[in-house]
């Protein structure tokens, strides 16, 4: 890596990528952000639908979400659900990154993958397996609150397993053992040495799992509460049958809250950790 | 700590491996009583006898179910669409998600490296239903491309078809996937020793020729594991279907959700499930195979 390239050494090399290349990269985000701009347009605008060309801005449709008795109740609803999964997750699957990457055994790999496994197993046929282990084992969680948490802990985890173990993988095992031999008990030394060096993995971790588990819908398809309707379901539904505005409204919140959680990922961690994180 | 020494004796007896095994105990239990035994009862049922509207297991294994799915082109098919339309998915991903990642890797400026990662970002975490309202929003029949193109008189009455239809799924499933796979290639694209291409370029190569020769390939470790997350997940996928598709492109995961929501059969949805499983595995398989091949090329 050139550590502190002269800014015409970084021109030269930045102008270096080819102008179709450019084009194109231009397109996909382009197909990427396009939805995210629609939304906010259609939850601002001020006739009965987004039309072209546009009517013109108003409030009312962010005015009907916050008097919805649907939406923002399923608002209130995924929030909830989203911060206890993300508490669960964030400590099980931090449990988990240091056991796999602490241990060395046969076999270490083959359960590597099975923690990782749900997030490339589908969402439904998840949300299905355990629909059919809560009927048969009478446990009780059959369409309750914590038996979707118990799937939204499941699909999440692997987040947090991701980007702590990558945290992990790099650090330098002699600090502790220092730390240690200068008189340090061990919950002190986790604390003072291994904590604030794998705490951006697991912040980045967090955070995914909370985003993750607020925009779930797959998973929570077979277990959703008949009294409670996550976000998702209830844009769904709206998507489905009526399509109104104030669904699009619904969708600048949660909007809102998706950005603000990337630009708190963003200042506590560097996000090139990211790209080079292992999911598979 | 005042406790640390209270915990200390008997801890320390474990050793090291010991005790990361105690601190992921909960963890291991986790995954085994609510993934592991789920799972495993979901192969069982998938076995059992198909009696509609019964769910408990009835101990009585046969094959009927698989039969079933594999001599009805209803559900076959729908095994083939499935995958077909996942490996179309990501290969359109991989040609429009290289360029950006390619640009993002070769962003050297931190302001605008963050800013172009928290786009990516931001795209891939919000919620796919609100992305798919967008989507619905520009693509319907009185959708902003229809509205659009009929303002400027390049259409008559009749709308183009964008939506509810095998196209519509492409767009949905290609907006969905896009991130993934942008992500799995931009740390691998950083990998890349810049000396490399500057050697290919200083010993007279153009630069298409660098690209194609020393960047592609050195990428393909991260072209591989995109492409097979952006399979899985696009594979997957239930309401890119059933809202793009408006019904008209059946999945397997809309077999599922009619065999047990709407039909009541369990064990035969269990099947479907089973096959999808199956499915996403043998892809894993595939991909470590041809990352193996890949690596082993190289060295």
């Amino acid at each position: 890596m050139a550590t502190n390239p002269t800014p015409a050494r970084r021109k030269r090399r930045e102008a270096a990528v080819p102008l179709v290349i450019r084009s194109l990269a231009g397109l996909t985000l382009l197909i990427l952000l396009a939805p995210m701009v629609i939304v906010i347009l259609a939850g601002l605008n001020s006739g009965d639908h987004l039309s072209f060309p546009p009517e013109g801005l108003s409030f009312r449709w962010i005015i009907a979400f916050l008097n919805s008795d649907i939406f923002l109740p399923a608002y209130g609803f995924s929030l909830v659900v989203a911060l206890i999964t993300m508490v669960f997750s964030t400590i099980l699957g931090t449990t988990i990154s240091i056991f796999l990457v602490r241990t060395r055994f046969v076999g270490r790999e083959f359960m590597r993958a099975f923690f990782m496994s749900p997030l490339m197993l589908p969402g439904i046929v998840l949300g299905l397996a355990l629909y059919l282990f809560y009927i048969s084992s009478g446990i009780g969680l059959i369409r309750t609150i914590p038996g979707l948490i118990v799937g939204h802990i499941l699909v999440t985890c692997p987040y947090v397993i991701g980007t702590v173990s990558a945290a992990l993988v790099g650090f330098d095992t002699s600090l502790e053992e220092a730390a240690r031999s200068l008189g340090a008990g061990r919950l002190q030394t986790f604390r003072k040495i291994t904590l604030p060096v794998i705490a951006p993995g697991i912040v980045a971790g967090s955070v995914f799992s909370f985003i993750v588990s607020f925009g779930q819908f797959d998973v929570s398809l077979f277990l959703t509460p008949p009294n409670s309707t996550p976000l998702p379901m209830a844009l769904y539904i709206s998507l489905r049958y009526t399509f109104e505005p104030t669904a699009a409204a619904a969708g600048i919140f949660a909007i809102f809250l998706v950005v603000v959680s990337m630009l708190i990922t963003a200042k506590l961690t560097n996000l090139k950790r990211l790209a080079n994180v292992n999911f598979s | 700590m005042s406790n640390d020494h209270l915990l200390a004796s008997p801890l320390h007896k474990l050793g090291k491996t010991g005790r990361a095994w105690l601190l992921a105990t909960p963890g291991i239990v986790y995954f085994l009583i609510f993934f592991a035994v789920p799972l495993a009862g979901l192969f069982l049922i998938s076995f059992d006898k198909p009696t509609a509207g019964v769910v408990e297991v009835q101990w009585m294994f046969r094959l009927d179910n698989f039969v079933r799915f594999f001599t009805r082109s209803l559900y076959y098919e729908a095994a083939i669409r499935s995958a077909g339309l996942a490996a179309l998915v990501s290969a359109i991903t991989l040609f429009l998600g290289y360029p950006l990642a390619y640009v993002i890797a070769k962003t050297l400026n931190p302001g605008r490296n963050t800013l172009l990662m928290i786009l990516v970002l931001c795209a891939m975490q919000l919620d796919m239903v609100i992305r798919l309202f967008g989507l619905m929003v520009l693509m319907g029949d009185n959708g902003l491309i229809n509205e659009f193109l009929r303002w400027t008189g390049f259409i008559g009455e009749t709308p183009l078809p964008l939506m509810y239809n095998f196209f519509g799924v492409v767009v949905g499933l290609v907006q969905f996937s896009l991130p993934f796979m942008v992500l799995s290639l931009v740390g691998v694209i950083q990998g890349i020793n810049p000396s490399l291409e500057e050697a290919a370029r200083s010993l007279g190569a153009r630069r298409w020729q660098t690209f194609w020769k020393i960047t592609i390939p050195m990428s393909m470790p991260g072209i591989l594991a995109g492409m097979l997350l952006v399979f899985a997940i696009s594979f997957s996928s239930y309401v890119v279907p059933t809202l793009m598709g408006g019904w008209k492109v059946v999945v397997l995961p809309i077999h599922i959700y009619q065999q047990i929501a709407e039909l009541g059969k369990w064990q035969f949805g269990a099947t479907v499930a089973v096959v999808m499983f199956a499915i996403s595995l043998l892809s894993m398989l595939v991909y470590q195979r041809a990352a193996a091949k890949a690596s082993g090329g190289r060295a």
